[in-house]
């Protein structure tokens, strides 16, 4: 599931102390009850390095993915902007990756943009191609939000390690508790984690910042010098410890729940495919199965949604998010815009059951059948008349 | 060392936990509680090293105590009623928003 998840009850669980009756402040270093916070939050914190194959030690708390990626792109371009001026990311990143950029080159930074080929992967020529004395950075995600498109994070990793003082940077936030992540085997210098996609609570997330060797950063958040001075402000110990507690169980289930979603994905493909036609999905077939993007030719993108929106409120289903923009992130793939603008997202996840996909598929076979059959366009496709041939202007009149 | 589980305490664990698991009110951790269970429970049958035994036994047991607070705080708070459970399952018998 990539747009958000349920919090697991366990995760529930181990926060409810903390909520109850444990209010300590684990900066609180002369009483028991700070004592016993200060352990709970390096527990979580060590459990959340154990999922990436990180040092306890180089795990900074921020409240999400969003603030990790801001403070660590923004924090090492603007700490090294003496020397350097150039960011590398991608066309397909999420927008609070793109926005910091953004925000960076109204500073004075340049920023490289690199394209994506057809199935979403980043060519790693072109990355090298792109790197110059002066860049600092390179961020690129490991799992893509819409499509679910996987990065070859290790290659992309040795590429970046052969340039001296550039850092990588991957939002993990898609990867962490889903496929293996491993900081060290995969060269990776700085990484931004989310726990609500991995069934812990909102408004909660954490940044691996490097230590050896050491990656510098200039925070954001200025304060008492929390977490390591990069991130001040009293430390929200219910919230880091489900965040902990949702990288444990995300760890030891991983297996199981990957085996899970890939197969409930193949059961939406082949329900959808035996009874639709001219469905394209969106992004390489080899991504993370949980996510997966379809786009349905020739049926308004807002009339589906329209038509599905209710149901998947009411079904409280595995069908997710879709926004009534031409996503970004499918046209840097090359899909046309209105393919783009019929795509669905489906996600999937250790909560959803065989039967929700049953029931999905049915309503999304039934919807585009009945929009396609009030459409026009789809009448004169299936009369064989090539709808790119005509000329929509003179029509006007 | 703690002696390996018997059979018997095996199996009334699995009771317990598999009845724990159907007490969820939320559909989705119903089916994912009562699910697991049984996958675990099959690897603990299959487990012959006494000593592993002993540990998933041990996890089991702690499990337990979580999914019990936990379906009591789900019974509380959780479990409005999903589309998905209701019985006709035909997209056609579904009110959809705006229907009478």
């Amino acid at each position: 599931m990539q747009a958000t998840t349920p919090m697991d009850p366990r995760v529930v669980d181990a926060m409810m102390p903390y909520m109850v009756d444990q209010y300590g402040n684990p900066h609180s270093r002369t009483h028991a009850y700070g004592w016993e916070a200060e352990m709970a939050v390096e527990e979580a914190r060590k459990n959340i390095a154990d999922l990436i194959g990180a040092d306890s030690k180089d795990i900074i708390f921020t409240s999400g993915a969003t603030e990790s990626n801001n403070m660590i792109i923004k924090g090492v371009a603007r700490f090294h902007k003496d020397k350097k001026k150039h960011i590398i990311t991608t066309q397909t990143e999420h927008k609070c990756v793109l926005d910091s950029c953004r925000k960076l080159s109204e500073e004075g930074f340049d920023i490289t943009y690199l394209p994506v080929q057809q199935n979403g992967v980043v060519d790693l020529d072109v990355l090298e191609a792109a790197i110059r004395p002066d860049t600092a950075l390179v961020s690129i995600m490991a799992v893509n939000n819409e499509t679910g498109v996987v990065q070859p994070i290790k290659e992309i990793g040795a590429v970046v390690r052969k340039h001296r003082g550039v850092y990588f940077h991957t939002d993990a936030a898609q990867a962490a508790g889903k496929i293996p992540v491993d900081v060290n085997e995969m060269n990776i210098d700085l990484m931004s984690l989310s726990a609500h996609k991995i069934y812990g609570p909102k408004g909660v997330g954490a940044a691996y910042v490097r230590r050896r060797p050491r990656v510098r950063l200039e925070p954001i958040i200025s304060g008492g010098g929390q977490e390591r001075g990069l991130r001040s402000g009293t430390l929200a110990t219910p919230l880091f410890v489900g965040m902990g507690e949702a990288a444990r169980i995300a760890k030891l289930e991983m297996q199981r729940d990957y085996a899970h979603v890939t197969r409930l994905s193949q059961l939406l493909l082949t329900k959808i495919n035996s009874q639709v036609e001219n469905v394209v999905r969106n992004g390489h077939a080899e991504g993370y199965p949980g996510c997966v993007n379809l786009s349905f030719s020739y049926v308004e993108g807002e009339s589906l949604l329209m038509a599905l929106k209710d149901i998947a409120l009411s079904s409280g289903s595995a069908c997710t998010s879709a926004s009534l923009e031409p996503s970004y992130v499918l046209r840097a793939l090359g899909a046309a815009e209105d393919m783009a603008h019929s795509s669905l997202r489906f996600g999937m996840g250790r909560f959803t059951t065989e039967a929700e996909v049953d029931f999905v598929c049915e309503h999304i076979i039934k919807t585009v059948t009945r929009l396609r059959e009030m459409s026009p366009l789809w009448e004169m496709v299936q009369e064989g008349i090539d709808i790119n041939s005509i000329d929509w202007s003179q029509a006007q009149h | 060392m703690a002696s390996p589980p018997t059979k018997q305490m095996i199996l009334q664990l699995y009771h317990a936990t598999l009845k724990t698991s159907k007490t969820f009110s939320s559909y989705n951790f119903r089916n994912y509680f009562v699910d697991r269970t049984k996958d675990v429970f099959r690897d603990i049958q299959k487990e012959n090293d006494p000593a592993r035994l002993t540990t998933m036994y041990g996890d089991a047991v702690k499990e337990l105590t979580v999914l019990r607070r936990s379906a009591i705080l789900n019974q509380i708070y959780g479990g409005w009623k999903l589309a998905v459970e209701e019985t006709p399952k035909k997209p056609e018998d579904i009110l959809q928003r705006g229907d009478t």
